[in-house]
């Protein structure tokens, strides 16, 4: 097991640069995911590390040794891909011990490690098939067993669990973690899907634009988004925005929304001004008492634990509360909104975030 | 579907069916004929009306091909020719194939439109040249004298590369990542992956090398270094063309590659669906 660094690297396609000079440290034993959307650069930076697309410019560092010119095999990196790339014409066995035989490795030592690999992901019965003869989620456990017996320095996800059915997903999310906390390896893991990322990750890297937006454990980039795209991005359903003009004095700040109802909050920002308001839907609560705004319900999705209220403010735009599993609120009806100030943010135009306290 | 039109569907189909039963009694005629030819006597085969089954059937004209002639040297010559053109073409095209199509290298894109050229020129039209070639380096009437100038089939290292193209590129990032050497990638993943290609190439080479008769026509002067396809011209003599005896040394020289044939059919048509698109 083994640290990761990238210092400064980037790399471009031709004229289109596709990373722009990211630094990033993974500590040792620790899982990191790179969240993104499709074009983010997520899975180039992973195909980097991998050894499988060049770096520019700038270092990597595998257990503080100098990477970045290394070929892929000699990275000490195992990669499990997102359609497996599973040797149809060899068995289980045989797909695991490939790597094995490669480095010249003898064949006690093969079965032994293969043999471990079967009990660590409990396929032991399937190590005779072929890929063909298994189901997608144990596929996937032997790309996962072929990384393992290795014993990498680090393992590396490319969206590994995409071609899964969502039931299947969700299982082998939890194996994933067992098998992280079992096997207590670096791992790198690159998904779009932020529900993953939340469940997985000790850390998310949050990439946009080919840029790094935010680095930081699930709950930080959840609670305290760095960037209006982070808060946009993170989370489902997704964070309210709201046009605002707040007036500032101190640490004391007076938002006015553009129905004219005005929320107080305290928050520290540079100037008074033009801010999107940012308050995800846990946050705004129905209540039957005066709230911060009104609106009028146009879809109410029941969840059965909690019910979404998609409601329309007097300017037309649309904010998503919570109320109870139970609501009464039907599509039609005007409700109160009352927002917790506590989880309020602004954004300035740039999209720096500030949240309030 | 209506029965009306379930009745319309079935008189198209027959129609069809007829016209495919007589393509192939029109083409399967000549063979049927020549080997019936090959059982009858020599005055039979030359009467002028048509006769469908042999008057006395003989075996003599397969006894003189077997015994009085060397057809097992042709034999041998033919299958030792047709196995070495077989294996050296497969094992180079494939070796080409996959460099030009998972390597990158300085003056792939010219060698790879260089192979597409070398379509443009019959190997008529370079038969001269292979000849003063072949005896120049003391060739000619040698296995390798047939052999070498019969090795250039860009056909094949094309269905090769479009083959290796195909071949999700997660396999070759995978050998990479668990240190598999270019050979290693070529012969463990690449190979088995497209063992169905190799066989239905080696078949259809084979095939193509057997039935080659220009080139060994030309390489070969001693009659007992001669393939199969040329001895059988030799089965005539002074005193004329002999039909059923020639006839039967054709049967026999045509077995073999029937019998390849029968026996992997699917493959050949394989082999040939995979180049149709290709040879011109």
């Amino acid at each position: 097991m083994a640290e990761i660094a990238l210092q400064n690297v980037s790399k471009s396609f031709g004229a289109v640069e596709v990373i722009k000079d990211i630094s990033l440290k993974v500590e040792q034993g620790e899982f990191v995911v790179f969240l993104g959307p499709s074009g983010s650069g997520k899975s180039t930076l992973l195909r980097m590390i991998a050894g499988l697309e060049s770096i520019d410019r700038g270092k990597l560092l595998i257990g503080g040794r100098e990477c970045q010119d290394l070929a892929p095999g000699q990275r000490d990196v195992a990669m499990v891909f997102q359609n497996y790339a599973l040797y149809p014409h060899m068995t289980v066995r045989e797909n695991m011990a490939f790597g094995l035989r490669n480095v010249g490795m003898n064949e006690k030592d093969i079965a032994e490690r293969v043999a471990d690999a079967g009990r660590i992901l409990e396929m032991d019965a399937l190590l005779d098939r072929r890929p063909s003869q298994l189901s997608g989620g144990q596929r996937q456990r032997v790309a996962i067993g072929r990384a393992i017996v290795k014993e990498p320095a680090a393992f590396l996800f490319d969206e590994p669990l995409s071609n899964l059915d969502a039931a299947l997903r969700v299982r082998t999310r939890v194996e994933l973690a067992q098998l992280h906390q079992r096997i207590a390896a670096t791992m790198i893991y690159v998904t779009h899907d932020q529900t993953e990322a939340m469940t997985l990750a000790d850390r998310i890297v949050i990439l946009n634009d080919c840029r790094i937006e935010q680095i930081g454990t699930p709950m930080e980039v959840y609670t305290y988004p760095a960037s209006r795209f982070v808060a946009g991005f993170v989370g489902s359903p997704g964070m309210n925005f709201l046009k605002a003009e707040v007036t500032t004095s101190g640490k004391e700040a007076v938002a006015t929304l553009g129905d004219g109802s005005r929320v107080e909050m305290t928050v520290t920002i540079p100037d008074s001004g033009a801010y999107e308001l940012g308050i995800r839907p846990e946050a705004v609560h129905v209540t039957a008492e005066e709230g911060d705004t009104t609106g009028e319900a146009t879809v109410v999705e029941h969840l059965g634990d909690r019910t979404l209220v998609y409601a329309r403010l007097g300017d037309g735009t649309e904010v998503i509360a919570l109320d109870g599993g139970r609501s009464q609120v039907a599509p039609g009806d005007t409700v109160a909104l009352r927002f917790d100030t506590s989880q309020l943010h602004l954004f300035d135009s740039a999209g720096h975030a500030y949240h309030a306290d | 579907m209506t029965s009306a039109n379930a009745r319309r569907f079935n008189i198209g189909g027959a129609i069809i069916t007829i016209i495919t039963v007589i393509a192939a009694v029109l083409w399967a005629f000549p063979i049927y004929w020549g080997i019936v030819s090959s059982f009858k006597l020599e005055d039979e085969v030359v009467r002028p009306y048509i006769e469908l089954w042999p008057e006395t059937p003989t075996l003599r004209h397969y006894w003189f091909a077997l015994t009085q002639t060397q057809i097992g040297s042709w034999y041998l010559n033919s299958v030792a020719t047709a196995l070495g053109v077989t294996v050296l073409t497969v094992s180079t095209s494939l070796l080409v194939g996959y460099a030009i199509s998972q390597l990158r290298f300085p003056g792939r894109r010219p060698l790879w439109w260089l192979i597409l050229a070398s379509f443009m020129v019959p190997t008529q039209v370079l038969i001269i040249n292979h000849f003063v070639l072949i005896a120049n380096m003391g060739l000619l009437n040698t296995w390798a004298g047939i052999i070498l100038p019969q090795l250039i089939h860009p056909v094949v290292i094309i269905v090769y590369k479009q083959f290796f193209d195909q071949v999700p590129r997660e396999f070759r990032e995978a050998a990479v990542m668990d240190n598999a050497s270019e050979f290693r990638i070529l012969t463990k993943v690449y190979i088995p992956m497209n063992w169905g290609v190799t066989t239905a190439l080696s078949i259809v080479t084979f095939i193509w090398a057997w039935n080659a008769f220009l080139w060994p026509f030309l390489a070969v002067t001693r009659t007992e270094m001669m393939t199969i396809t040329v001895g059988i011209t030799q089965v005539s003599d002074a005193f004329g063309v002999y039909y059923a005896r020639q006839l039967a040394s054709a049967v026999l020289a045509g077995f073999p590659v029937a019998l390849a044939y029968l026996l992997f059919q699917r493959r050949v048509t394989q082999a040939i669906t995979l180049s149709a698109g290709i040879k011109g």
